[in-house]
């Protein structure tokens, strides 16, 4: 039987052929391997052993329990902003989910407007029109540079913290009001035949997609194209628009009123949200703009070329040949990009929006000393969050990854 | 027989050469591009002239006191009273010197590391950039020297948030080399150790370890020893930085060709001569971009400090601002000085790591 030798026994063998013994026992190397792992590891418990007795030590001497047992404990105070109802009689528990409902909302508002930036100024970066570059340049480089804690105060302190008073709100039609308690926007209450109006959406959402395969089919078979986007417009316009009309409308719409000092009813954003949302949007827009224009320089100038020559024109050029490549170099980026806007997302301690990290780390630790337990659970949290982005970009990346044959 | 007389060439018609040119091809190439160069045009000359009046021309620029910003314009009075605070934090007066003193140092091993001969210029320029921090923290104190003691509390300002950076990165430079090297390693302890080291400090947010390094490290030491915020904050950047790091490394660890790994072998070198003398001079050339990248990102972070209470720059501005003396709402003029500071900073690295990029590109000379 052949047996494969590992490089380091070929190294042995050829050390013993060369000096014709195998040497000192500490000159092998596995011998070696081993004491260094053997010292880490004690290394490792020591200090681990140590960190750990005094911890628990400087704990009984302040008088904390350890334990988790403070989760189920009344927090006996508010917060500015929850998804799910919340009284100051509720529990550390609950505050925790609130700050972790929170948490999502930010990042994936935030997620969402820093991609369509990015992409926008990425894209624009390469522009025919002189002016259109030298914006879309001037943006990367101001926002990139800035850190994003000042931004979150420029908005906050600086544009929101400007806006008008209540009574002398920026009105939208009568029905979107921003002022500088937030932004107030209507909210539709659904009726008995709502159901219908979802349901016809899902069914528009179904069809475009079935529509979108069986046109890719039809083109590879025969060639002719078929105007899937008017279509699926149409659809996804037409169709919920048509139910609405057969039941009648069946939502009813809550207008936000002034009544006193404020506006009520509707939906209202705080400006806490906003200015958060708006600063992690912008700065992380301008990094995914940066990875935008990194990947479409990735593609050499013959695809341009070649597509030129085929007589494609030049938006077909962008979306057809040049950001499907240029998606490989991009995804990647767009992952550690999304992770960081998440971790960022902590920023909301400084101006006080109630995120997972003020309501846990900041409140609730002050409150009830729990320094550990709270750290260690909200770092868990961001590493779950950031381990399922990761997850989600890595299955995108496979479906954009480059297939060969 | 009459000499050929040559035809002087015709000038290139108006239309494709000059300003006419350039923006027909740029601005207005059809119909579309036309109509955004006009609607940007228009806001551009909506909006400039005004910022213009206001930070510029009928600006306030001389003057002591609130009083002095008598004209519409910003009140930059502000910023120049403000402005020792903004840079020295509240550090004594009379002692100032001895930041300056850690700034030029800064400078000057920067330069020397460019400019030493080259027969001694890793040596030494590895050697005075690894005692930088150490020294600066000697004199910004003063007890080793015997120099008046100034308490870390009284340290601020931008020089704190330049210090925190720099020191940092630099202590951490060997440690994350370490951590490459171990997550490189054929040890499975070791590199299972290096993983999850580098993957924590990777994936969890720079405050909560701000806030681990100011609540929860006090209940790590034996009871009774006191080691002083600004020392744990710096031992929490060292780790967040040189986690990494480690990745900037392996990136570069992965670019070295294996021939190199092999060829050292096999000239017999041992596995420290390897990675010292052959792997880790090309390493930093391919990283040093990404080096300087991380270290834009460390210094942009170091305004988080202000959160767990430390006078950075960000932290004296809102002092600041809310002085009794100056109430006139210079919220504006602050934060865009701020902002200039740092902006003029980040952009002028980034410019830099480009320049250096192509001068260490000794393979690829395009």
């Amino acid at each position: 039987m052949f047996k494969q030798k590992t490089t380091e026994e070929i190294k042995a063998s050829a050390r013993k052929r060369v000096t014709g013994s195998s040497g000192a026992f500490y000159n092998n190397p596995q011998v070696r391997s081993i004491v260094y792992q053997i010292l880490l590891v004690a290394g490792l418990l020591y200090f681990f052993g140590t960190i750990i007795g005094n911890t628990l030590g400087n704990m009984e001497a302040i008088g904390i329990k350890t334990g988790f047992d403070f989760l189920s404990a009344a927090a006996g105070y508010d917060v500015l902003m929850s998804l799910i109802s919340f009284e100051a009689t509720d529990t550390y528990g609950r505050i925790f989910v609130v700050g972790l409902l929170n948490t999502i909302l930010v990042s994936i508002i935030g997620i969402v407007f820093a991609t369509i930036l990015g992409f926008v100024f990425g894209v624009a970066q390469f522009s025919q029109n002189w002016l259109i570059r030298k914006v879309a340049v001037v943006y990367v480089e101001i926002f990139r540079n800035i850190p994003l804690l000042l931004q979150v105060f420029f908005w906050y302190f600086a544009v929101l913290a400007s806006l008008p008073g209540a009574r002398q709100s920026l009105s939208l039609g009568e029905a979107f009001f921003l002022n500088v308690r937030g932004l107030y926007m209507p909210r539709f209450i659904g009726e008995e035949l709502a159901w219908l109006f979802h349901t016809s959406i899902a069914l528009a959402i179904a069809g475009i997609i079935f529509l979108r395969r069986w046109a890719k089919k039809r083109q590879e078979l025969t060639g002719d194209q078929f105007p899937v986007l008017y279509t699926s417009l149409g659809l996804l316009l037409g169709l919920p628009l048509l139910v609405l009309i057969l039941t009648g409308f069946p939502f009813q719409i809550e207008y936000p009123a002034l009544k006193g000092f404020n506006y009520f009813g509707g939906i209202s954003v705080i400006p806490e949200l906003m200015a958060l949302a708006l600063a992690l949007s912008v700065y992380t827009g301008a990094f995914i703009a940066e990875a935008v224009r990194a990947g479409i320089q990735s593609i050499p100038n013959g695809q341009t070329e070649a597509a030129r020559s085929i007589g494609l024109r030049e938006n077909k050029i962008m979306s057809l040949i040049i950001v499907p490549q240029a998606m490989r170099v991009i995804v990647p980026l767009l992952n550690s990009e999304y992770q960081s806007l998440v971790k960022n997302s902590t920023l909301a301690a400084a101006i006080g929006y109630p995120d997972l990290f003020n309501v846990f780390v900041g409140t609730a630790l002050n409150q009830t000393g729990q320094a550990i337990e709270t750290i260690f659970m909200t770092i868990v949290v961001y590493f779950v969050i950031n381990m399922i982005i990761s997850f989600l970009m890595n299955r995108f990346n496979n479906a954009v990854a480059l297939v060969s044959r | 027989m009459d000499n050929y007389q040559p035809i002087p060439a015709r000038p290139a018609p108006v239309k494709t050469v000059g300003a006419v040119a350039w923006m027909r091809n740029n601005l207005f190439s059809s119909i579309p591009n036309s109509i955004v160069t006009i609607l940007i045009a228009t806001f551009l000359v909506q909006i400039i002239p005004p910022i213009v009046d206001w930070a510029i021309l009928s600006a306030n620029w001389t003057g002591t006191k609130e009083a002095d910003c008598t004209r519409d314009g910003a009140c930059w009075v502000f910023i120049n009273a403000w402005s020792q605070q903004f840079f020295y934090g509240s550090y004594p007066t009379e002692e100032i010197w001895r930041i300056n003193l850690m700034l030029v140092l800064l400078a000057l091993v920067m330069i020397a590391s460019f400019k030493l001969p080259k027969a001694i210029r890793m040596k030494a320029s590895i050697i005075a950039w690894l005692a930088l921090p150490f020294i600066g923290m000697a004199i910004l104190d003063g007890r080793l020297l015997g120099l008046p003691v100034v308490s870390t509390d009284l340290w601020g300002g931008f020089s704190l948030n330049v210090f925190m950076a720099a020191a940092s990165i630099i202590v951490a430079f060997p440690f994350s080399f370490l951590w490459a090297l171990g997550r490189r390693s054929d040890m499975p302890f070791i590199r299972s150790v290096s993983v999850i080291f580098i993957e924590f400090f990777r994936g969890v947010p720079v405050l909560s370890l701000f806030f681990m390094g100011s609540v929860m490290l006090p209940l790590f030491f034996a009871e009774g020893t006191n080691v002083d915020k600004l020392i744990r904050v710096w031992l929490v950047l060292i780790f967040f930085m040189s986690g990494y790091m480690a990745e900037v490394f392996r990136g570069g660890f992965q670019a070295v060709p294996a021939g190199q790994y092999e060829a050292a072998d096999s000239i017999g070198l041992s596995y420290w001569q390897k990675i010292l003398l052959i792997i880790l001079p090309q390493v930093i050339k391919v990283s040093m971009p990404n080096i300087l990248a991380t270290f834009v990102m460390l210094f942009k972070n170091t305004t988080f400090l202000l959160i767990i209470g430390i006078p950075e720059v960000v932290q004296t501005l809102q002092t600041a601002l809310s002085n009794s003396y100056w109430l006139g709402g210079h919220a504006v003029e602050g934060y865009l000085f701020v902002f200039f500071v740092f902006w003029a900073s980040c952009f002028g690295m980034s410019v830099m790591s480009r320049r250096i990029e192509r001068k260490l590109n000794t393979d690829k000379r395009d």
